[in-house]
């Protein structure tokens, strides 16, 4: 009864009481703050602090201040502008491509049968595979001369094809391992969310004789699109990291056709030694991805309000 | 009637055979490790031959994949069970604590999760290396909290929320700290959702390269960073025979460990993006 009866109690105990409790609230935040304090504030803060500044090599040590000047040695490099358009190009093909399989997928096994929770279970096994293991996977199959894909394509009169050689089908090629690995997951969440649907209103439409396309479009679709909006926010998140599969893959090849944002960063920093420059290009894909992301989320809310 | 029936075989069918498509990759990379190099490299590929084990005896016997193994294991559960007790108590101050600026939180929190990871690996690579902290396993498994902790305070507080308030209140009548409360009321009660959490942890940590790479060198280095090499190797050709037994070792703990625990770990998904 203690904890009801505080507010009739003298008032200084009433504040230290009060004040310890406001202390052990917050102690529950400490563990996880220090740590994301230490291992995420910090280095963004460091990013930014580099981004203007010039590193020595022998010391790595920041020597000198140089104002903007890494961001504009960046927005002049045609390589950036180059892995932006890749990314981007990566990102249009592949997040409607997954979104579109994974619902399709979801609804196709959604029947019921004694096997359902079976199937739905092994499209864990794709998810689960490490996105490294997919990308050097992959390239074996895809290999032009031993390799699986254009041996079974040649079946149905295809091929063979230079996956991995052809700028363009080295593009394919990433967005095939991408969605291969991330369709799913939205296969498994899309089957959550349809299994959510309540059946009343689908038998309704069945009694006022709606079609199949009917009820896709005019139940099914406005019902589940706070939750494809929700997927395809989460994928699009996970998506503008890609890096594994393309370092695995294609190693950024051939020329610098699939060589994502991360993977020119990464090569810039770690291979050329270029920290400054790309601190500056990382900041530059922070606050890209941050608008984005805003923008996605605001025309989510924008979408939800429509139905 | 009829025709009901027949589409309902069609999309199980169908569903069949779009499973079985999507497990293509993993079953002949199962199938490659076990080839000897003569039955790797031939058009068109083999389907029928002699098993060996050369792949596996191979790796395991002359290079520092175990090693690896298990630098992979340490810093995954290391992270993992860091991230979901230390983000687990934050997603429940969040939830329950009435904390000020809690809103705020919430959406940097939100945010963090849109952080390229290079954003972090360049200062992270240039402070540990003055630090000292490079090739060591706690600071890769630190890195690691930076996208876990995130990712368990989202879920676990949406978890939280979902409780009935009075379990606290009554534990904290009964005279129960709020730490007391936490541990002794709401932890075993929320037990299957920290698992199923802990576990998605433990496999995003498993598989993480980025970090792997620049991060660590030799003592701490683990086998996604392996896979990497084998799978670049541009100067001895790529070894086929390494690249999918070092693959099956990776990959086929978590699938039976997914497996294992699928109910939980697909309520989890689920979860993790409508609440996300």
């Amino acid at each position: 009864m203690s904890n009801v009866k505080t507010e009739h109690r003298p008032a200084r105990r009433f504040q230290s009481e009060t004040l310890l409790d406001l202390v052990s609230r917050w102690a529950f935040m400490v563990p996880a703050g220090l740590i994301l304090v230490a291992m995420l504030a910090y280095p963004i803060l460091y990013t930014l602090e580099i981004s203007f500044a010039l590193i020595d090599l022998s010391t790595f040590q920041v020597t000198e201040w140089v104002g903007w000047e890494n961001y504009e040695f960046v927005l002049s490099d045609s390589r950036f502008w180059a892995s932006l358009k890749v990314t981007a190009v990566y990102l249009a093909l592949s997040l409607p491509l997954q979104m579109v399989l994974g619902f399709g997928i979801a609804y196709l096994i959604n029947v019921e049968w004694k096997g359902r929770g079976f199937i739905r279970a092994l499209f864990l096994i794709p998810m689960v595979v490490a996105p490294v293991v997919a990308g050097g996977v992959w390239r074996m199959m895809l290999d032009p001369l031993y390799g699986l894909t254009n041996y079974l394509l040649s079946f149905v009169g295809l091929g063979p094809y230079d996956w991995l050689g052809d700028s363009w089908l080295a593009m394919l090629t990433i967005v095939i391992i991408d969605t291969w690995r991330w369709t799913p997951f939205i296969v498994l969440i899309a089957t959550a969310s349809i299994l959510s649907l309540s059946r009343d209103i689908f038998e309704a439409a069945d009694i006022d004789g709606a079609n199949w396309w009917t009820k896709l479009w005019s139940i099914s679709i406005p019902l589940l699109l706070p939750m494809i909006v929700a997927t395809f926010i989460v994928r699009w998140l996970g998506a503008v990291k890609m890096f594994d599969i393309a370092l695995a893959a294609t190693g950024g090849g051939p020329g610098a056709a699939t060589q994502v944002i991360n993977l020119y960063i990464y090569e810039e920093a770690f291979r050329s030694l270029h920290f400054a420059e790309s601190a500056a290009m990382a900041m530059i894909v922070l606050v890209g991805t941050m608008m984005l992301t805003g923008v996605f989320l605001r025309g989510s809310r924008k979408l939800e309000d429509l139905y | 009637m009829h025709r009901f029936a027949v589409t309902h075989k069609l999309r199980i069918g169908g569903g069949i055979v779009v499973a079985l498509l999507f497990l293509l990759p993993v079953f002949w990379m199962v199938l490659t490790s076990f080839k000897f190099q003569r039955d790797i490299f031939t058009t068109p590929p083999t389907v029928f031959f002699t098993p060996t084990l050369e792949n596996y005896s191979n790796y395991l016997q002359r290079s520092s994949i175990p090693y690896q193994m298990l630098n992979t294991a340490i810093v995954a559960f290391g992270s993992g069970l860091i991230s979901i007790f230390t983000g687990a108590m934050a997603g429940y101050a969040l939830a329950r604590l009435r904390i000020r600026g809690a809103g705020l939180l919430g959406v940097l929190i939100l945010m963090s999760r849109g952080v390229p990871p290079i954003a972090l690996a360049v200062p992270m690579f240039l402070v540990g290396r003055s630090l000292g902290l490079i090739d060591k396993h706690i600071f890769l498994i630190l890195a690691y909290c930076t996208f876990l902790i995130p990712y368990v305070m989202w879920l676990m507080r949406s978890f939280f929320i979902a409780l009935p308030k009075e379990l606290e209140e009554s534990a904290m009548i009964d005279g129960c700290s709020r730490f007391g409360a936490f541990f002794k009321i709401i932890v075993p009660i929320s037990l299957p959702g920290l698992l199923s959490t802990l576990i998605f942890c433990v496999i995003l940590a498993w598989e993480e390269l980025l970090f792997a790479i620049v991060l660590t060198n030799r003592v701490a280095s683990t086998v996604p960073v392996a896979i990497a090499n084998i799978a670049g190797d541009t100067v001895n050709g790529a070894n086929w025979g390494a690249l999918t037994a070092v693959g099956t070792m990776t990959v086929i703990p978590v699938v039976i460990f997914a497996l294992l625990v699928q109910k939980w770990l697909i309520q989890g998904l689920a979860d993790g993006a409508t609440k996300g």
